[in-house]
């Protein structure tokens, strides 16, 4: 590949009527992402090229976009990879646009935060005032810790054709970590977070297309959550679900004494 | 009723109607003999037992069609408020459709 011709939308809300699509040549570098490219256009050619972007390694999830009409980090997404010198880059769809590549991500948060996504405990004392770490086995780590690799950066939700047509629909990325958080054994929050998911608009609207599997970007895999979180609801509305002793503080460290002998401090 | 009451409720339904209407098609349209002469549908009509079949194969039915058609019409970002309107029109939609249809095989069933 020598050249690459990147087709970029391009939108300024007040100013264009509508999205559309600007063209521009990128040299081809080895190893180069679809970030780096967008980072070209910006640095060389126009920089009033708006998109959003932070770690460039997959980890803070701001940079998503539709690559090639599939949702995608850009710094996750060597152009190689896509067998074609014809890139086009469109910012994340089910979400309202800001300008050019900016996707406004507050209807993922908003629902997101709707779900409560914080380890609830009912002891309220420990809660105020922590004095040490809940335990917790291996075996209640590997129940949830797939789901909270999620990094919020929307693509499941661009991805997922329900949010598609009903903006009103929860969404994969807030009924995900619904599920992550009532399975934590240190939460004692999941009646409320069922609450949550169980309106008209909410965990059973999903039709498990796995169209959000397989674009996020971290495994999370929220596809597989949803279908565990509907089975915990049906148990729990037929009281099936196994109460769970809620997991116990960690004893604080008994004092020992230091191996190497360090000076006390001076300065009062 | 909660949503995921609702759910349970059609699964329940979408398994008994695999029963019923495969009962319902062997026996109709699949077995020997001529299960649709007056003399063969006057006969089951006035059973009891095949008049609690139909009944159950409507309410199944109706309960199943409606609880689809209602998720259908969700998707159309449905606000909260004009979910309970909809929740009630699709009661008394059902409940018209079930008295229509129920009329059949009782007057069936008493004459």
């Amino acid at each position: 590949m020598q050249d690459l011709s990147f087709r970029v939308q391009r939108y300024l809300p007040g100013q264009d009527k509508k999205p559309y699509i600007q063209e521009f040549t990128v040299p081809f570098r080895q190893g180069m992402t679809v970030l780096d490219s967008l980072i070209y256009i910006k640095e060389n050619i126009d920089n009033t090229l708006s998109f959003r972007s932070s770690c460039r390694m997959g980890i803070c999830g701001s940079c998503g976009m539709l690559i090639n009409n599939f949702p995608m980090l850009a710094c996750h997404t060597p152009v190689e990879e896509l067998g074609t010198d014809r890139v086009e880059v469109r910012s994340l769809p089910n979400f309202p646009i800001i300008r050019d590549l900016v996707a406004s991500l507050d209807p993922l948060f908003e629902k997101h935060r709707s779900i409560k996504p914080y380890v609830m405990s009912s002891d309220m004392k420990e809660a105020e005032e922590p004095i040490a770490e809940f335990l917790q086995s291996r075996d209640e780590l590997e129940s949830y810790v797939q789901f909270a690799y999620c990094v919020k950066c929307g693509l499941c939700m661009a991805a997922c054709p329900t949010v598609a047509t009903d903006a009103l629909f929860l969404g994969p990325q807030p009924l995900g970590q619904a599920y992550r958080y009532c399975t934590d054994h240190r939460d004692t929050g999941a009646k409320e977070r069922f609450c949550e998911a169980d309106s008209p608009h909410g965990v059973w609207l999903c039709h498990l297309a796995g169209a959000c599997s397989e674009a996020c970007p971290k495994g999370v895999d929220p596809a597989l959550a949803i279908q565990l979180l509907k089975r915990a609801m049906v148990f729990d509305s037929l009281r099936l679900r196994k109460k769970r002793t809620p997991a116990s503080v960690a004893q604080p460290p008994a004092e020992s004494k230091s191996k190497i002998d360090v000076p006390e401090f001076t300065v009062k | 009723m909660k949503e995921t009451h609702l759910k349970i409720l059609q699964y329940i339904t979408g398994i008994g109607l695999f029963f019923f209407v495969g009962a319902h098609l062997l026996i109709s349209h699949l077995s020997s003999g001529e299960p649709t002469t007056w003399a063969s549908v006057s006969g089951r009509a006035a059973s009891s037992g095949w008049l609690a079949f139909y009944i159950f194969l409507l309410i199944f039915g109706i309960y199943h069609g409606l609880q689809g058609l209602r998720t259908i019409i969700l998707e159309f970002s449905i606000p909260n408020p004009a979910v309970k309107v909809l929740n009630w029109v699709l009661v008394a939609l059902g409940l018209a459709v079930f008295g229509y249809a129920v009329y059949i095989p009782i007057n069936a069933f008493i004459i």
